[in-house]
């Protein structure tokens, strides 16, 4: 008699459960799963995005993929701008994060500071930056009579660095929000034990402060990872992928070749490589962090 | 009790009550008893057509207050051709208005509505030969830009260089800009559609006005880029301008590159008709010229190219509101000096002529006198300019940026054979 009590209630906890995941599985469902099955029904096709044909082509569009030689150098910036984000915002924030939280004075008004760029669309921030190499830096380099090359966006050489730059302006307020409250769930007891063992700050830093912000460097790794491997709309109003190739990441060169370029099948093919990379990258990175958590 | 629910359902009868009465009012019909229609405008615009729209609707209320207007406006360069790739899967609007090339694009595709010649008559004939497929008109042609090499007339005159005629002739005016440290060109090639835009201009001189149908030949694997002498010298035109412009033109906007040019910084531009709303606006005094830029063979043409071009759909459900929107755009005279004053064009319609002072008409008319005018539409039918032409620029910037070789950079456009014709 208990025991189907129990089952009568679970039943009822679970269609409620149910209830409660449905609205979400939904758009989920509809806002992502659909799109993504379509893209990789469009991509064995050469559909242009405007005929109803839709040719199936198999694999030819992946094989393709690696003999395009704009592709690869598309993934060869993304690469270079996701590895140097990743190190860069990290490192960064977690830095200004011990500084705000070391009680330095008016540490609320320089939270608010690095925080605020964050709130502005990444499209005003491209467009914020290249007037910055473009007109205000050059015209501080009159001022002073300097000559420091500001034109970042307009070299080959350089473009990485500007668009670096402008993204860790953005975002490292961001991230750094997440570390000071990693490092504000740290007991101070470690710390006091620690000091008491003999150590000092330079080995309880490494010894207590980044193993108990383990969760908080997974969430940012991965986060700054799979956020730059997407960069496009920064792009789009600063740089425009240019000069030339130069800064193209993936998503831009796949919005040009299905949307400008009318190649919607062969735009997909590159859509769901990012996709593939996209999950291994995040799944390598959270299966070998959480490692780290656990040892910690 | 009774009293209150009796008032409740008073209450609610008076509001259903106007509710309904404002339905009827708001939805069925205008004041002259015609039905209220709004239709709906996917409007391509460039920079220099920002702003018409609201000139349409005055125009519109007035003769027409039955129809409203519903706009969208996007950027013709980045936005036009996905938004139209939308609507095709979810419906069209019923008027677009994008360029002349546009149509060559989408009538195969039967989406689009013939023009009738009643509002066609009302244009020139010369806008109708691109957009007509297979005997049947499908845009119209509203004003007209022009492009070429645009010149600072006083600084020419201050240094006795004539308009030149041949490269000899080009390459002497920017030896004497080099000694006189003047700028030869002025450019912006930040903007990767501004080299698009002259290299276009280059193959027009150099490769269509010789060969028609390049084109057609380059998909037939009769010609290609990295074999034609004059499609190269046409991509090697774009290093001519880069040696000769200034050392910051990747990092220069339009709008930066345009002021320097009036204040004397620069000599010529290579551009169209949208800079002199750009160079009026920086100083209205500006005086300056127009002329072809000379190609190898010394018999360069001016640029025209039919710019706002209105389409309409097959599948709409309000034709005649369509044309009356038609009717307005080709009858109301004030209106057309109205947008072409503003958006510093030529006119497409009989018996219409802009008001506004453009220092390089003279130019265009001697151009015109001689039989000196060639329509890019032509070019851009024959390579088009999305995916094709705009991809084709991108590797001449890394080209001139020393990140890809010549050979490269024409092997790579080439490569994009497939992609060069919307058919």
């Amino acid at each position: 008699m208990k025991g189907n009590k129990i089952s009568a209630l679970e039943k009822k906890m679970s269609r409620q459960y149910f209830i409660l995941v449905l609205p979400g599985f939904i758009i989920f469902t509809i806002g992502l799963i659909l799109p993504l099955i379509l893209a990789i029904r469009y991509s064995f096709t050469t559909w242009d995005g405007m005929s109803p044909e839709k040719p199936f082509v198999g694999f030819q569009n992946y094989i393709d993929l690696w003999k395009d030689s704009d592709f690869r150098n598309a993934w060869w910036f993304t690469i270079r701008f996701t590895i140097w984000n990743t190190i860069i915002q990290n490192i960064g924030a977690l830095l200004l994060a011990v500084i705000l939280d070391a009680g330095i004075r008016a540490k609320k008004i320089y939270r608010a500071v690095f925080f605020i760029p964050c709130l502005i669309s990444a499209l005003v921030v491209g467009f914020v930056w290249m007037k910055m190499f473009s007109n205000v830096l050059p015209a501080l380099n009159d001022l002073l009579g300097t000559e420091f090359n500001f034109l970042l966006f307009g070299q080959k050489e350089t473009v990485l660095a500007g668009l670096l730059i402008a993204n860790n302006w953005q975002w490292i307020g961001y991230w750094m929000l997440i570390y000071l409250a990693g490092l504000q769930s740290v007991p101070g007891d470690l710390y006091e034990a620690a000091k008491v063992d003999g150590a000092g700050a330079i080995k309880r830093f490494f010894k207590i402060t980044i193993p108990m912000l383990a969760p908080a460097i997974t969430i940012c790794v991965v986060g700054i990872t799979t956020g730059s491997l997407k960069v496009y709309d920064l792009l789009v109003s600063s740089t425009r992928g240019g000069p030339g190739r130069a800064s193209t990441s993936v998503i831009y060169q796949t919005y040009t070749t299905a949307i400008n370029g009318r190649q919607y099948g062969y735009g997909s093919a590159m859509s769901v490589t990012l996709v593939v990379v996209l999950l291994l990258v995040a799944l390598i990175q959270v299966k070998g962090l959480k490692k780290k958590e656990v040892q910690a | 009790m009774k009293k209150k629910r009796v008032l409740s359902l008073l209450l609610a009868t008076v509001m259903i009550a106007s509710l309904a009465a404002g339905c009827g009012s708001g939805g069925g019909g205008s004041e002259n008893g015609e039905e209220q229609v709004t239709l709906t405008i996917l409007a391509g615009q460039s920079t220099t057509d920002a702003g018409i729209e609201d000139m349409i609707d005055e125009a519109m209320a007035e003769k027409y207050p039955e129809v409203t207007l519903e706009w969208e406006c996007v950027d013709w360069g980045n936005d036009f051709q996905p938004k139209m790739q939308q609507y095709m899967q979810s419906g069209l609007p019923d008027i677009m208005i994008g360029k002349a090339q546009d149509v060559a694009t989408y009538a195969p595709q039967g989406i689009l509505g013939e023009i009738d010649g009643q509002y066609l008559d009302r244009g020139l004939d010369a806008a109708r030969e691109n957009v007509t497929i297979d005997g049947k008109t499908y845009g119209l042609v509203y004003n007209a830009m022009y492009q070429g090499v645009y010149y600072n007339r006083t600084m020419f005159e201050e240094n006795g260089w004539e308009v030149p005629e041949t490269q000899e002739d080009l390459q002497a005016i920017i030896d004497d800009c080099k000694e006189k440290g003047i700028v030869p060109f002025a450019s912006h090639m930040i903007d990767t559609w501004a080299i698009g835009n002259v290299t276009m201009q280059f193959m027009m001189n150099d490769v269509f006005n010789k060969d028609p149908e390049w084109g057609d030949k380059f998909r037939a694997g009769e010609t290609s880029f990295s074999d034609s002498k004059e499609a190269q010298t046409a991509y090697q035109y774009n290093k001519l301008i880069y040696d000769n412009t200034y050392p910051d033109t990747f990092s220069l906007e339009e709008t930066a590159c345009d002021a320097k040019m009036v204040q004397g910084e620069a000599a010529m531009k290579v551009s169209g008709s949208w800079s002199i709303q750009s160079f009026l606006d920086i100083d209205e005094n500006f005086d300056f010229g127009i002329f072809p830029f000379p190609n190898q063979t010394g018999d360069s043409k001016l640029i025209f190219e039919p710019n706002i071009t209105i389409m309409t759909s097959a599948e709409t459900e309000h034709q005649d509101a369509v044309n009356k929107f038609l009717d307005v755009l080709t009858s109301d005279k004030d209106l057309a000096v109205e947008i072409l004053d503003y958006t510093k064009t030529a006119s497409m319609l009989k018996d219409v002529t802009p008001t506004f002072d453009n220092p390089s008409q003279s130019d265009i008319d001697k151009y015109a006198a001689e039989g000196r005018i060639v329509d890019v539409t032509l070019g851009n039918n024959q390579l088009i300019w999305g995916g094709f032409q705009e991809e084709n620029a991108k590797d001449i910037a890394a080209w001139l940026q020393g990140d890809e070789t010549f050979e490269q950079c024409l092997e790579a456009s080439d490569g994009r054979v497939d992609a060069s014709s919307a058919q």
